[in-house]
């Protein structure tokens, strides 16, 4: 076997039109974990009575079982949940009309949401409770000292964190071609096993990967050194 | 006005604050001496409800809270009547000079911030940091650092200023720019409570002085009757041991 070097070019410009489901499957659970992330960890970190078990076992699960995993329940556990529940109240939804992408988005979300909880508590501990303490010493309330004095350098400071997890996400979503979803890896396997150059495709694949990952080191390096510029000290 | 009325507070089962009976008028400087783990910075915590008491009442202004059933509410409101500065200057790192003192006057005060930027401004000239603005609390020195503190405490305008120790954290050559501002605004008639290792500055700036040890007020008086001539024999004990060293230069200065 050789390999077709010219094909490599190829297969890049056929994969990288999969580009922005890649992209989707990144950025919206990266999104809506974020979100699911902020409340979790003020939950875990302000122990709420009833929910704080709940966030717990929630983090717990979802840190504790790799990613392939939840989307597979998720992908053949909710189609027969949607079903049961649609024929007991004589629904007219048919499960199999969900977009597949919908299962995936959901399933990455609720992983984001787990990692990122965990990575905004350890931020948030990190500012120094005498912040807290100067800021409830001018009469503010438990809320505003959280959001306008600590969350903003809790935020600030994870930038390297969020960045690790964006990559990290970045490379999971080709687990979505597992549901046949068309992302990067999907179309790879498309184009490698339709022409059969495996090695080609994959390595085409390969490079759009690292080259995304590259830029997305570049921006959060810009990013930290302009939100945490506060924190250089010297003089401006 | 002040008033505190048999407070108590313990920690883990020591009692720290064996029931303190305290008044303090309007204008007065009180500075609380005292050794360590006497119950000085504990008490002042108990002023604005960082450390809550177990009982006891506590009134600043005409705003008077029973600690046992001091609600969220309460406490907020007691807080807003006072203002503290903290040894380790507590500034908000994110935020720059003049934001950290416009902080409690837009969110707390919820006065506009064209208004807050230039009582800011005022209070910031006032303390001698009219060219740092726009610096962060990283890019500044402990002296520098504590006169924000100050001016942070100065701009909300409260019924009382609270010292916790505020030259403590400081270079040597540092405390007295600091000091000297705490003096300036202890003569525009601000009620002032500090707890203080600086006997020279607490014989200069206070009207009373309060002599803690072991969660009680052992002895209180004018800076005069504490320090030249102490009742009990504790306050006696800790100036002797605390001005060991100045009585030495003194005797120095006599031989020479």
């Amino acid at each position: 076997m050789t390999i077709d070097l010219p094909f490599i070019w190829i297969a890049f410009k056929e994969i990288i039109k999969a580009l922005p489901i890649t992209l989707i499957l990144t950025i919206v659970p990266l999104l809506v974990g974020f979100l699911i992330g902020i409340i979790v960890a003020l939950v875990r970190i302000y122990k709420t009575r009833f929910v704080y078990q709940a966030a717990n076992g929630y983090v717990s699960f979802f840190r504790g079982t790799p990613i392939i995993m939840h989307i597979m329940v998720i992908y053949y556990g909710i189609p027969l949940l949607v079903d049961q529940v649609a024929s007991k109240f004589n629904l007219n939804i048919q499960s199999s009309k969900i977009p597949i992408i919908l299962f995936v988005l959901t399933a990455l979300s609720l992983a984001a949401g787990a990692y990122l909880s965990e990575i905004i508590r350890s931020g948030i501990i990190s500012v120094s409770t005498g912040q807290l303490e100067s800021a409830y010493s001018v009469g503010m309330t438990k809320i505003q000292a959280m959001f306008r004095i600590v969350l903003p350098q809790a935020l600030a400071q994870s930038v390297p964190n969020f960045t690790n997890i964006f990559i990290g996400f970045l490379h999971t979503s080709s687990i979505a071609f597992l549901v046949s979803e068309k992302e990067l890896t999907g179309a790879a396997n498309i184009v490698a096993s339709t022409n059969l150059k495996f090695l080609e495709a994959f390595i085409a694949a390969g490079i759009i990967y690292w080259g995304l990952t590259i830029i997305v080191e570049g921006i959060s390096f810009l990013l930290e050194k302009r939100v945490t510029s506060y924190s250089r000290g010297g003089v401006s | 006005m002040i008033i505190l009325k048999d407070i108590k507070k313990s920690f883990n089962k020591s009692q720290v604050l064996r029931g303190i009976n305290l008044k303090i008028n309007r204008g007065e400087v009180v500075t609380i001496l005292g050794p360590s783990g006497s119950g000085k910075t504990t008490l002042l915590r108990c002023l604005n409800f960082l450390e809550r008491p177990e009982a006891g009442i506590v009134q600043i202004g005409n705003i008077q809270v029973n600690a046992k059933n001091a609600t969220k509410k309460d406490m907020l409101s007691v807080r807003k009547q006072s203002a503290m500065v903290f040894q380790h200057y507590n500034l908000f790192a994110h935020k720059t000079v003049i934001e950290n003192v416009m902080e409690g006057l837009v969110v707390v005060k919820k006065v506009k911030k064209r208004e807050a930027r230039i009582e800011s401004e005022k209070v910031l000239e006032k303390v001698g940091l009219s060219d740092k603005l726009h610096f962060y609390p990283s890019q500044l020195s402990g002296g520098q650092q504590q006169r924000v503190g100050i001016a942070r405490a100065l701009a909300l305008n409260p019924e009382v200023i609270l010292f916790d120790e505020p030259t403590s954290a400081l270079d040597p050559e540092l405390v007295g720019e600091v000091l000297s501002v705490i003096k300036e605004i202890a003569q525009d008639g601000i009620t002032m409570v500090v707890v203080t290792h600086e006997m020279s500055f607490a014989k200069e700036v206070s009207d009373r002085v309060l002599f803690m040890d072991g969660g009680v007020i052992v002895e209180e008086g004018t800076p005069l009757e504490i320090f030249h001539a102490p009742k009990e024999e504790r306050t006696r004990r800790f100036l002797h041991r605390i001005s060991g060293e100045s009585f030495f230069t003194a005797l120095k200065e006599q031989v020479n």
